[in-house]
């Protein structure tokens, strides 16, 4: 971009050299008037810059404000998160309750007295039976961990989404003070928790090791 | 050497289904005095007040995990002959190797069954 026009310069330069021996006010005002005019063009292309310029920033505003809305944290935050958090409790709770169910007969069993054939064949039966009732939550806690997944794929597409189109970076750190010694915990502890399959080492290679 | 049924052993874990789980295995093995704590610090109070003949214990606890447990176990001169089995689900190498190196005398990945307790059980006081 010109700053200035250049044929007001060589209007200035010309003025200056004929008027090199008598300047007067008058010709201080006009030389003040060719200076503006030579500058006006600048500041016309200066303003057309900032204001494209701030008209990005506008549309760079905006269209964030459109992404974060499609984020849906207020959904999030108040419905999805707090309704998958109940789910796993549920999951935590039928879980639990099952098994103790399931030990209580496995327990019953074990304890009774296998003395009266005909006594202890009922009670076998009876404990099976609460056994295989008890084993019915795993279809419950199937469909809520079904429900728990959606909204963890839900989460997932919106945050690839806003992370895509911001082109979002990772910083290093921790949030809290908390996460902060969560993690150095699990780090100085080595609490991996339960491998996949393939993750960790089996039984057998850890037999190995200790021969 | 034959495994005594009648030494007190001590379990250590944070989840009662898996503390009742290995009483009950215990029990069918012929252990009679089982008792148990709900991670390393409550552990190491109960090992300073009564003599155990061995000690199964998970790894992933607070406030003190396993792993401290086994460490604290081994430093103090008047427990560290006590045999120690680890019973956990951290399976990565690093934890196994140590494990090995605070000292602990076998190890079990989770899940396991009654077979493998029994074998690592008889291991330990074979050695």
């Amino acid at each position: 971009m010109a700053l200035a026009d250049a044929s007001h310069f060589d209007r200035l330069v010309d003025f200056l050299k004929q008027k090199r021996e008598s300047v007067t006010f008058h010709d201080i005002i006009a030389l003040a008037e060719v200076s503006a005019q030579s500058l006006q063009s600048f500041f016309q292309a200066m303003d057309a810059k900032v204001y494209r310029e701030l008209r990005e920033i506008a549309g760079y505003i905006e269209s964030m404000r459109h992404e974060i809305g499609a984020l849906q944290v207020n959904d999030l935050k108040n419905t999805r998160i707090p309704a998958a958090g109940e789910e796993l409790d549920a999951i935590v709770q039928a879980t639990e309750a099952a098994t103790n169910t399931i030990m209580e007969c496995a327990e019953a069993v074990m304890a009774a007295d296998a003395g009266d054939p005909a006594a202890y064949k009922a009670l076998v039966e009876e404990k099976m039976l609460v056994i295989f009732e008890a084993c019915s939550f795993q279809d419950i806690t199937g469909q809520r961990i079904a429900k728990v997944v959606e909204t963890l794929q839900h989460i997932e597409e919106r945050v690839s989404r806003f992370a895509d189109v911001m082109n979002a970076k990772d910083i290093d750190g921790f949030l809290t003070e908390q996460e902060r010694e969560r993690a150095e915990r699990k780090e100085k502890f080595m609490l991996h928790g339960p491998q996949l399959a393939g993750g960790g080492v089996d039984q057998a290679k850890v037999d190995e090791m200790f021969p | 050497m034959a495994v005594d049924m009648s030494m007190p052993v001590l379990v250590v874990d944070d989840y009662n289904t898996m503390i009742r789980i290995i009483r009950n295995l215990l029990k069918q093995l012929g252990f009679e005095d089982i008792d148990d704590a709900s991670d390393g610090s409550a552990a190491l109070s109960k090992l300073r007040e009564k003599k155990y003949g061995l000690v199964i214990s998970d790894w992933n606890m607070e406030p003190m995990t396993g792993y401290e447990l086994l460490k604290e176990v081994r430093a103090d001169p008047g427990l560290n002959k006590t045999p120690f089995i680890m019973v956990t689900a951290e399976s990565k190498t690093e934890n196994v190797i140590a494990a090995k190196k605070a000292g602990v005398n076998n190890y079990i990945v989770k899940p396991f069954n009654a077979q493998t307790l029994k074998t690592k059980i008889e291991a330990v006081f074979a050695e």
